[in-house]
């Protein structure tokens, strides 16, 4: 049985739903462009989000550039609040347990932050696409959607997390921003050098290069350059030299033409998680 | 029924090695252990005896006790339970009922308990202090100490002295006040309160700026030691907060960051020595004390050392406090070196700022927590120790109660990735014997034993026997996920078993049986 009492307080709640959900649609950050917002934004966000997005929200080891103004989860204010306290599931991104005024003051301070001044890209995607599928050669070791090699990072989703600036950098100069694997500082767990280049040299003088899937103190697990697993226990390895460079070849505008890296970067930016 | 743990028997825990009384082991902080069946000429014949399940998410940090054939451990999310040693299997479950939303810094853990006649003591993330009864688990008193909405929480193993339980609140990243208490064993009536961070017209009130004290921080969690011939708890306290943000709490920020002579009786300050004055850099002083008696300069002395998380190693004369000697134990940039008087010289072209500067050791320290060990057969300190440097950022905050209060954030040096080691140093003069590298900076201690070996485990889940002497290993295994605590040991009917927690999980270890 349900009394008139508690009817009028199911009713009650049911007008407070719909006043939050009507309210969701139409919620904007009340403290946008607010410079003290800003400022206590900047502090919370280097505390809270840098371990991953990079001390100036330009990217890190885990989490994507923020500065790009490319919104995956969405990029209203109401989607960039949601995605902050709930996270996104299935990505490293967690709930957070922050006041309202703190998130609206980190929203004002990533928002602030101009996108960064970039050539727009002019390439056409369909050329970039048959660069990096044939004339290039980079499906031999990065994959998309499934095809591809294993060696370098999957990019299938490489246009959501990557700016174009980046992009290009990474082309031109893979061992220039080598990701040493970001540190968790709550976890502290460090990552494995991914994107390393490790040589290693048995007993009998052999020496294998690849990339760190793995490793510990005493063992170390690599795809070699022939994109093979190996493993080894290092009590059984004369050398493990750790190159301290990519594997990836440094793309010059000899080999990839100023054209040609406009039209791969623009194939790049296009690939998507749908 | 188990025999009853009285405090004789804590005080001459030393004198039963079959058992593990204490966090520390002893009350001198030395985590060594008399017994010898496993020593270097066996122990590549260490094999698995038993595993325990905790089931439950989030680093594993407790140092079980062992008594008379039963282990006692805590687990995340303030779990606990008993195990018959020999086996692994459970005598009971305990798991508290935590209030939601609680948020200690660095995880829902505990260290341990502590254990009197036939209470446990265990102090919760809600910072309250419990007492269960060792055959069933059952809760025998329960006294709040501190407002867990205020971020205040408990992580610590307690020490238990005389009838009293000590205990030390966390939550330095959360602008709490500190303390050091102790509680009566049998009904949980508070004793007495040492706080941290003076208030008006207590001495060293000076040294905070304004009303920078309210919100002082200087936590204790980490269990102290104890010389019962001086009846004097050594209690280490954490950083000043907002740790990475001096400019509104100017002055020592006493007594943060320091090693503090407590009479174990009426919890009256008798000395204290501050390591990290004005702290910018998180170094909390937090790691277990070691208590000596050693020759110093010729005549016998009561030394406390310290492999302090700033990266300096420290001797200290524990009757009086007096500073004797400290040196570097790894790299260290944000001091030169200490002056005579104990002082860290500063390098000022490093405090943080908002760009950011490179400082080592970073924000975690040269080391950390988690235990040291020292062993009277290889007179060598043990110590697990992070070689890495972050970059610190420095920001002024307002106080919020119940909210992070860090003026700051680190990061890790993007140049170097952090590493680690196990080392060896000679106390008499701060000298590294040997050092045992890591892959990963670690977040275990060591275990030393007569049968001169040194146990460890790295943050990769290898748990290690290392040779006293040498840093040789001589034995490793693989446990799946990273240790997070320190090991301990015990006999039962003739066999030695080395216990460890690694992941959500507690392994013993023995010799294999020959064949």
């Amino acid at each position: 049985m349900i009394n008139a009492k508690q009817m009028s307080l199911v009713l009650t709640v049911l007008a407070l739903v719909l006043a939050a959900r009507s309210q969701e649609k139409a919620v904007t950050n009340p403290v946008a462009g607010n410079p003290r917002a800003i400022h206590e934004g900047a502090s919370l966000f280097r505390a809270n989000c840098s371990p991953c997005h990079g001390l100036n929200a330009k990217g890190g080891g885990r989490g994507p550039d923020l500065t790009a103004g490319r919104w995956v989860h969405g990029s209203t204010d109401a989607d960039l609040f949601r995605t902050v306290t709930r996270g996104v599931p299935g990505t490293e991104m967690p709930a957070n347990a922050f006041d309202d005024s703190e998130i609206w003051a980190i929203l004002a301070y990533v928002r602030s932050l101009a996108p960064p001044k970039s050539e727009a890209v002019s390439g056409d995607p369909a050329k970039g696409k048959k660069i990096f599928w044939e004339t290039a050669g980079c499906s031999t070791c990065h994959m998309v959607q499934g095809r591809g090699g294993v060696l370098g990072p999957d990019l299938s989703r490489v246009g959501e997390a990557r700016s174009a600036d980046y992009l290009i950098d990474s082309i031109r100069q893979p061992s220039k921003e080598l990701s040493t694997g970001m540190l968790d500082p709550n976890n502290h767990y460090g990552l494995p050098l991914v994107y390393d280049t490790v040589t290693v040299v048995t007993a009998d003088g052999h020496k294998i290069m690849g990339v760190a899937r793995n490793e510990d103190t005493f063992s170390i697990q690599l795809i070699d350059i022939n994109q093979h697993l190996q493993f080894f226990l290092k009590k059984n390895l004369r050398e493990v030299t750790h190159e301290r460079k990519s594997l990836m070849p440094a793309y010059s505008a000899d080999t990839l033409k100023p054209a040609e890296l406009q039209d791969l970067v623009a194939y790049l930016e296009g690939l998507r998680a749908e | 029924m188990p025999a009853q743990v009285t405090y004789q028997r804590l005080l001459g825990a030393d004198q039963e090695p079959q058992n593990w009384l204490t966090y520390s082991g002893r009350y001198s902080g030395w985590r060594y252990s008399a017994l010898n069946q496993i020593n270097t000429g066996n122990a590549s014949r260490l094999a698995m005896q038993w595993t325990f399940q905790v089931a439950d998410l989030g680093q594993f940090e407790t140092t079980p006790l062992v008594v008379d054939g039963v282990l006692y451990g805590t687990g995340q999310n303030d779990r606990a339970f008993a195990l018959d040693a020999r086996t692994g299997r459970a005598i009971w479950r305990y798991q508290r009922n935590l209030p939601d939303k609680l948020q200690p810094c660095c995880g829902m853990v505990n260290r341990g308990f502590a254990i009197l006649g036939n209470k446990l003591f265990m102090a919760t993330l809600d910072a309250h202090l419990i007492a269960l009864d060792t055959r069933t688990g059952n809760l025998l008193w329960d006294v709040k100490a501190a407002d867990s909405n205020a971020a205040y929480a408990f992580t610590v193993a307690p020490l238990v002295v005389k009838n009293e339980v000590i205990v030390g609140i966390s939550g330095g990243e959360y602008g709490v006040r500190g303390f050091v208490d102790a509680y009566d064993a049998d009904t949980g009536r508070r004793r007495w309160r040492f706080e941290t961070v003076p208030g008006p017209g207590q001495p060293g009130h000076e040294t905070w700026a304004g009303d920078s004290w309210k919100t002082g921080g200087a936590p204790a969690w980490v269990t102290g030691s104890y010389d019962p011939e001086l009846n004097l708890v050594y209690w280490p306290t954490g950083n000043p907060s907002p740790s990475g943000y001096g400019g509104a709490r100017g002055g020592d920020n006493l007594y943060s960051n320091s090693m503090l002579a407590l009479d174990a009786d009426s919890g009256k300050l008798k000395w204290y020595f501050q390591f990290t004055p004005h702290d910018l850099y998180d170094y909390d002083a937090t790691q277990v004390p070691v208590l000596l008696d050693e020759e110093w300069n010729g005549r016998p002395r009561k030394l406390l050392l310290q492999a302090n998380r700033n990266g300096f190693f420290y001797v200290l004369d524990r009757s009086n406090g007096k500073f004797l000697q400290a040196s570097a134990f790894g790299k260290v940039t944000w001091a030169t070196g200490i002056s005579p008087d104990g002082r860290p010289l500063l390098n000022s072209n490093l405090v943080p700022s908002p760009e950011g500067n490179r400082v080592c050791p970073g924000a975690l320290g040269l080391t950390n927590w988690f235990s040291p060990s020292y062993s009277p057969d290889t007179r060598l300190f043990y110590v697990a120790t992070s070689d890495e440097c972050d970059i610190f950022t420095s920001a002024p905050q307002t106080y919020r109660e119940g909210h992070d209060f860090l003026g700051s954030v680190y990061v890790p040096d993007p140049i170097a990735r952090p590493t680690g080691a196990l080392k060896a140093l000679d106390p008499s003069t701060g000298a590294e014997k040997w050092e045992f590298k890591y892959f990963s900076n670690p977040n275990g201690g060591a275990l030393s034993t007569a049968g001169e070996l040194v146990f460890a485990g790295d943050s990769d889940g290898n748990f290690i026997a290392l040779d006293a002497r040498t840093g040789r290993d001589l034995w490793n295994m693989q446990l799946g996920a990273a240790i997070y605590s320190t090991a301990i040991t015990y006999q039962l009917d003739g066999k030695q078993y080395v216990i460890i927690p690694a992941g959500s999980a507690l392994f013993a270890f023995a010799l294999a049986d020959q064949p």
